[in-house]
């Protein structure tokens, strides 16, 4: 009986403080996944894991501890899909590309499942097409600075690594974007003429 | 000093767009654009893409899933209740000498990091502040606006007179963001503009000012006592949106505006 009043009082704090950052939570897991079962799946993972593991966290900003578990379930997903399909996928993209193809080829069999990809014109679909090309870790990065307004510093601390290099994924993140959407256009309009 | 190059301002545009340079490197940043065209037109593209994603606004969570949680956290519970929790009672023996030493630490790193503060984030503290008050006091009374109307060429000429620069008014039922109307408020010791904007229940109060940045900057997201804000300059106009709207859709509005 001594755990029942602690475990309401842990639950009821647990759903006020983190269940509100669900559209984040699943935002984050659907851009890093691009597969809408997927990320609902890995949201659950999440959340389930968050639970457990919530006793031991204070205050009240649960947002970057909650994103984080949510994007250590999505890149573990990930893995587990490169790992069954044998396509290269984010270890290319971590590692700096000084030739090659550019990434957006790399991983263009990553596997999204079909009836998640964007289909359509309109310029938002456009946006979310050149997205979707990009590699998981700057994927990441886009969602989390345009997306969720997040500041380098909250983003480097849920990602783990230093500012600079949040700086230079942004950087790397943005030209990709920029020639993807330039060859895009390009394309829409030769398929015009 | 030397000159900025290329190379170097390319890895760099988009932290000076999103406002997160120290002062000097900013300023080379921007020394550097005004003289490149090629940098000039990457800094036009970045924020325009910056825009075009943040219009896309977070991909929406299906309607089950926060019942699908729920459960599974109520099954989780009812698990966890057979499981003491052991690792915590270890730290007692002496945890009061741990807890003078990590207060003595804390105290210290405190003092270190208000030393190091800029007076740049002092002021985004204050500013916070002040516009979260400002939209809190807003809701406390009858009504948020002193002009209600969804009309842009309404509200706009009202602020004639009222100000001393023209606020950006626009009307954004389209896009999901219906107008309610504007007030003058009072945030830093100025007269400011604030347009109030509608999301389903939700109130936004949006803040305008000119800005002393001549640079545009941002987006920026804060949370402030449990409501979001984002904030940009554009055009020499500061801009502080506040709500409690999820920060993906007022990072929507932010994209609109």
């Amino acid at each position: 009986m001594l755990y029942d009043g602690k475990e309401m009082t842990d639950r009821a704090r647990f759903e006020r403080l983190a269940l509100p950052h669900m559209g984040a939570a699943y935002n984050l897991a659907f851009w890093l996944l691009r597969s809408r079962s997927d990320a609902e799946d890995a949201a659950q993972d999440a959340y389930l894991r968050a639970y457990r593991g919530f006793a031991n966290v204070q205050g009240e900003d649960v947002r970057p501890w909650l994103l984080k578990i949510v994007r250590n379930v999505a890149f573990r997903k990930l893995n587990d899909r490169k790992r069954a399909t044998n396509v290269i996928s984010f270890d290319a993209a971590m590692s700096d590309r000084v030739s090659g193809e550019p990434a957006a080829f790399q991983v263009a069999d990553e596997a999204p499942s079909a009836e998640d990809l964007v289909i359509g014109a309109g310029e938002q679909e456009t946006v979310k097409r050149a997205l979707y090309a990009l590699p998981p870790v700057y994927r990441e990065v886009i969602v989390l600075r345009e997306i969720e307004a997040m500041s380098y510093r909250e983003i480097a601390e849920l990602i783990g690594a230093p500012i600079g290099t949040v700086m230079s994924r942004l950087a790397r993140a943005r030209a990709e974007l920029r020639e993807t959407l330039t060859r895009m256009k390009t394309k829409d309009a030769n398929d015009a003429m | 000093m030397q000159t900025m190059q290329c190379e170097q301002a390319d890895e760099l545009i988009g932290a000076y767009i999103d406002q997160e340079l120290d002062a000097e490197t900013r300023r080379q940043v921007a020394a550097h654009i005004g003289d490149c065209p090629a940098c000039q037109t990457l800094a036009d593209d970045v924020r325009r893409i910056s825009g075009q994603v943040a219009a896309i606004g977070r991909e929406l969570a299906p309607e089950r899933l926060m019942a699908d949680v729920r459960a599974r956290i109520a099954e989780a519970g009812s698990e966890l209740e057979s499981q003491p929790r052991a690792p915590l009672t270890r730290w007692r023996g002496y945890s009061w000498l741990r807890q003078a030493a990590v207060l003595v630490f804390v105290c210290g790193l405190t003092a270190a990091a208000m030393a190091l503060m800029t007076s740049r984030w002092a002021d985004t503290a204050l500013m916070e502040r002040e516009v979260t008050a400002a939209h809190v006091r807003s809701l406390l009374q009858d009504s948020p606006l002193q002009i209600a109307s969804t009309d842009m060429h309404t509200v706009k000429p009202w602020f004639a007179g009222r100000l001393d620069f023209s606020p950006t008014v626009k009307d954004l039922a389209a896009d999901g963001f219906p107008l309610a109307g504007a007030r003058l408020d009072y945030i830093g010791e100025r007269r400011v503009a604030a347009l109030v904007y509608r999301r389903r229940l939700h109130v936004v109060n949006v803040f305008m000012w000119p800005s002393a940045d001549a640079i545009d900057g941002g987006p920026r997201g804060l949370v402030h006592k449990g409501y979001n804000i984002v904030t940009w300059t554009k055009g020499g106009i500061a801009y502080w949106a506040v709500s409690d709207l999820n920060m993906g859709e007022l990072r929507q509005l932010q994209a609109l505006l």
